[in-house]
């Protein structure tokens, strides 16, 4: 056999639970029949010490590089494989797992040979795939430059402190030149942490003393290209025009919130009804004032329940320190009886020793501010009191603030109106994770106390110390399976930045069009929809590409029976919960053929479209439950992309129905079963896609057309947007858009197939040929010729005063 | 290589690897459910039990964890194996009469009743803890714990609310070997939720 590449399959025994249900001789001679395979195994147990040893010794003898086991779940075996395997030098993306057991053996009631023939089909669709897989070289991440601080937030310095502590070299981006004057006004972000300023000047000390640190003072923040190990930096200067570049390795963005005042409905002056950071003001230049001071933690009437417990800390402090260092002052705190006082047992012990009281307010009753009085209800007795000060200070407003609004643009970081930059974007393993795009710390990301800040400042060092320690040592590598650019096609239209949440999609030369991208792969999650939605395929999910999962589809399609459907379960959703009917031996329908994809949005409509085209007479894909999505939107953008398949399937002439979209929860496998079953019944009932010339015909016709660069970028408009909130209701004029989208692809249908006909022919065609070729209508095709003929792509010739059509080469 | 003796027949072993991996090679059935291929054996669920003969003694030792040795001989299925089983499985019966997987194994072993007494009718949980070394070793997040000890031992998330680690991937569900998950996971994954502030009691 001359294969390129060798791919091995193993299949288990797996006890009881496979061996005596299908059998396992007619699939090792159903599968060695394929010519693709190379090699066929057949062990007890696969993933058990013995049986590793066994495939580790066949890999070695028989030089396979990829690897199919037809065992068990792929969610949780998979890894243990990968590193077993990977001293034979399997690397991950190279191993594939056939769910035998759970989805074959366990769920249907069938004979071993039938068992054994539906087994077979699932292997070749897997060991088509492996067969299509490039694998990417094995990448050293490069680190050059130091690690750059920038943001000016009061992390900065515990992530300095962290950083040199390990020896790493670092520049801070700050905005004044003494550390003293960033301690002066530290109140302005997070009042009421005096107690706190020993140990802070302590750190800023150790930083500002040690060689490894380069202070400077820069300007606004102009941009930040390159990628994880080599960043560009670019700053405003505060002296001049010229703009100042710094090399990076890193970049570790402290970013402090903004305090602002709360407005005049509560009372605010400004003098005597004040917020906490103009009292530490007050405090830093008057000193302790005498007399009554009443903190009134307003954070639930002012909207905000969620920052109660931040400021009534805050007045805690502030309250303590007007006490210790004023016997004349008497201090209140009025909160809301909503909210538990949030003091430990010594500092309540201690608060009672300094008379600060404590006083709750009836929360359904707002408190109402006069001139020396605040009056409120009770909430035990239901009596209106008035507790009297001279002054009255609240809680500040919170918010991100225009500059670091501005600066987190910049950076790349998802941005939105009125709400703080810390988000959970996607839920999956941790070694699916990538590091978050600029390694955050400070109460920009979400309001905490000085301690907190301090912390992330420390931990964003910590796991960027991690990063450049590995580099240093020649031990950090991208990960495999994240997506790339191939700069050659890519046109630069953005689209990718625009879907991708996981924040890893760059332009090369900061924020402008046309120019091409690139991905930074220490960021990426792979999760595969940003390539899925390219309009020119320039980008690609390495080791897990769209060819893959075409050519599994594709010979999982050719070898279906009539009444067969394909099926695409998501990991997360349709196939954890297919793994678990297997589980719990539930029984179903056997005539599904499940594939398995790590997010539905992995799939490229070209796929959709090419189960049709190798003989699928149904295409039924299984995700997560609605909003339920664990990389950013997948499934959304596929519920687009079935969208128009089904149009496109509408103009084949045949039913729309043959494509499905549906929801399983990983919890509910009956739910799965009650989809599956649905399908399969609907896909009988329509009976198999007749395979004459004109069906093939134009179904080529639909897998060109999803792939034509123009119909991509109009699906691309409509795929969700990390920052859309509801999804597909956010559609201003849902059926003006839905008409010209279907325009758009009737169009480009006809173009595709005008094309593939006039390329396939090769001589000069007629409009009377073409359209008994075609069987469409004269008129639907003359203005498409007379597009193509403007755009240069096909030759009108007139013989004879007939225009011919002739295609350009 | 080791060459030991499983049932009366003799096999060939690799020095590290345990008695139950070798018998499973050699298609010797020994029932387990604490056991899962994908995470290192623990040892907590004893059904495993095998006998150990070594010249005139005996022992039962858990096959998942006990490594092979030169000229052992292993009994998977002696009269005392049995025995064994049979009581951890009426303790079984007993701790989760809810499980109809446990009732089916039972009834394997012609157990059909327990003389402990059960105090939670529904209870499904044997504790083995497998779902908590998934979690760990496989997804890698730790969301899920064995909380207390003794009689107050469970399975849970940190403060028994939604677990902020959890990335319900479900891993839990799937190799659970009496369906008690099932009904733990959405306590354990919660709703997406808005994050309160730091430190927030």
């Amino acid at each position: 056999m001359a294969n390129e590449n060798k791919i091995g399959v193993f299949l288990c025994e797996c006890g009881r639970r496979v061996a005596p249900l299908v059998d396992l001789k007619a699939l090792k001679d159903l599968v060695e029949a394929d010519p693709a395979v190379d090699f066929v195994g057949c062990e007890s147990f696969s993933c058990l010490a013995p049986g590793l040893e066994a495939i580790r010794k066949a890999v070695s003898e028989k030089g396979l590089d990829r690897l199919v086991v037809a065992g068990c779940e792929a969610r949780l075996m998979l890894k243990k494989f990968e590193e077993q395997l990977a001293p034979v030098g399997l690397e991950q993306g190279q191993i594939d797992i056939v769910n035998l057991r759970g989805h074959v053996a366990a769920v249907h009631d069938l004979s071993p040979e039938e068992m054994a023939a539906k087994a077979a089909k699932l292997i070749s669709a897997s060991v088509a795939g492996l067969r299509a897989l490039a694998p990417s070289p094995k990448e050293p991440v490069a680190f050059q430059g130091p690690v750059m601080i920038l943001g000016g937030g009061i992390a900065t310095y515990a992530a300095a402190q962290e950083l040199i502590r390990r020896n790493i070299e670092c520049i801070l981006a700050v905005q004044s030149d003494e550390y003293q004057d960033e301690l002066r006004m530290l109140h302005e972000h997070y009042p009421g942490e005096r107690h706190y300023y020993g140990r802070m000047e302590d750190v800023m000390q150790e930083v500002d003393a040690s060689p490894l640190v380069r202070r400077i003072t820069v300007g606004e923040l102009k941009s930040l290209t390159g990628r994880t190990g080599n960043f560009t930096v670019t700053f405003t200067s505060l002296e001049d025009r010229l703009p100042r570049v710094y090399h990076a390795g890193a970049v570790i963005a402290c970013l402090d919130g903004q305090m602002l005042n709360q407005g005049t409905n509560f009372g605010h002056d400004g003098k005597t009804v004040i917020c906490h950071t103009e009292a530490e003001e007050m405090i830093w230049t008057t000193g302790v004032p005498n007399g009554k001071i009443v903190f009134w933690i307003n954070d639930h009437e002012a909207g905000h329940p969620e920052f109660a417990y931040l400021a009534a800390r805050t007045a805690w402090s502030i309250g303590r320190y007007m006490r210790e260092h004023s016997p004349l002052t008497r201090v209140t705190v009025m909160y809301n009886h909503q909210m538990a006082i949030p003091l430990s047992a010594g500092e309540r012990k201690l608060g009672r020793e300094l008379g600060i009281t404590w006083v709750p307010y009836d929360g359904a009753l707002r408190p109402t501010v006069q001139a020396g009085y605040l009056t409120y209800c009770d909430p035990i007795d239901h009596t209106e009191y008035e507790m009297p000060w001279d002054k009255l200070i609240l809680s500040p407003r919170r918010s991100v603030g225009v500059e670091v609004t501005k600066m987190a643009q910049v950076l790349g970081l998802d941005t939105k109106e009125g709400q703080f930059l810390e988000h959970h974007r996607t839920k999956v393993r941790p070694e699916m994770q990538g590091r978050e795009e600029a390694f955050m710390a400070g109460s920009a990301r979400y309001p905490c106390d000085l301690h907190e800040a301090l912390r992330q400042g420390r931990r964003a060092a910590q796991k960027t110390a991690e990063i450049v320690e590995r580099a240093n040592q020649g031990q950090l590598f991208a990960p495999r399976m994240v997506c790339v650019v191939d700069p050659a096609k890519c046109i630069g239209c953005g689209l990718c930045k625009e879907i991708c949440d996981c924040g890893g999609i760059e332009p090369v030369e900061g924020p402008r069009a046309n120019s091409p991208r690139h991905v930074d792969p220490m960021v990426c999650t792979g999760g595969g929809t940003c390539a899925a939605a390219c309009p020119e395929h320039a980008l690609t999910l390495q080791n897990n590409s769209t060819s893959q999962r075409e050519a599994r589809v594709a010979a999982l399609a050719q070898r279906l029976g009539p009444q067969e459907v394909a099926a695409f379960g998501c990991a997360w959703g349709g196939l954890a919960a297919a793994d678990n009917a297997g589980v719990k031996n539930l029984k179903y329908d056997p005539r599904l053929y499940l594939l398995r994809v790590g997010c539905i949005g992995q799939l490229d409509p070209s796929v959709m479209a090419r189960a049709f085209l190798e003989g699928a007479p149904g295409l039924l894909l299984i995700g997560c439950p609605p909003e339920d999505c664990h990389h950013s939107y997948g499934l959304d953008h596929t519920w687009s992309r079935v969208n128009l398949i089904k149009k496109l399937l509408g103009l084949c002439g045949l039913d729309r129905r043959r494509i499905a979209l549906a929801h399983a929860d990983l919890n509910h496998p009956e739910q799965y079963i009650q989809a599956c079953h649905s399908f399969i019944e609907l896909i009988a009932k329509l009976g198999p896609i007749e395979r004459d010339a004109q069906t093939l015909e134009r179904l080529q016709g639909l897998y060109d057309t999803v792939n034509n660069a123009r119909v991509r970028w109009v699906l691309g408009a409509t795929l969700r947007r990390p920052w859309e909130e509801v999804y597909p209701g956010d559609q201003r004029h849902a059926l003006a858009f839905d008409k010209d989208f279907m325009d758009v692809v009737s169009e480009e249908f006809i173009r595709v197939r005008l094309a593939q006909l006039l390329r396939g022919q090769g001589r000069p065609m007629v409009l009377g040929e073409l359209s008994q070729a075609l069987k469409e209508d004269e008129d639907k095709l003359v203005g498409r010729l007379g597009e193509m003929v403007s755009e240069g792509q096909v030759a009108r010739i007139h013989k004879d005063r007939v225009a011919h059509y002739l295609m350009r080469s | 290589m080791v060459s030991f003796k499983i049932n009366g027949e003799t096999v060939q072993a690799r020095q590290g690897w345990t008695v139950l991996e070798t018998a499973r090679q050699h298609g010797v059935h020994i029932p387990t459910l604490c056991h899962h291929e994908a995470v290192e054996p623990s040892g907590a669920c004893r059904l495993c039990v095998v006998e150990v003969v070594q010249g005139k003694w005996s022992k039962i030792v858990i096959s998942c964890m006990y490594p092979v040795a030169e000229g052992i001989e292993i009994l998977t299925d002696s009269p005392r194996v049995k025995n064994v089983r049979r009581w951890i499985l009426e303790m079984l019966l007993a701790e989760c009469p809810g499980s109809k997987e446990i009732r089916a194994l039972a009834a394997e072993y012609g157990v059909s009743a327990s003389r402990f007494a059960a105090h939670h009718p529904d209870e499904q949980c044997i504790l083995c803890g497998l779902c908590v070394r998934v979690c760990k070793e496989v997804v890698g997040v730790s969301a899920i714990s064995t909380i207390g000890r003794g009689v107050h031992k469970k399975i849970g998330s940190p403060y028994q609310g939604p677990a902020e680690a959890c990335v319900a991937c479900g891993s839990c569900v799937t190799v659970c070997p009496t369906g008690a998950m099932r009904a733990r996971l959405d306590a354990v994954r919660g709703e997406p939720k808005v994050k309160l502030a730091h430190g927030a009691k």
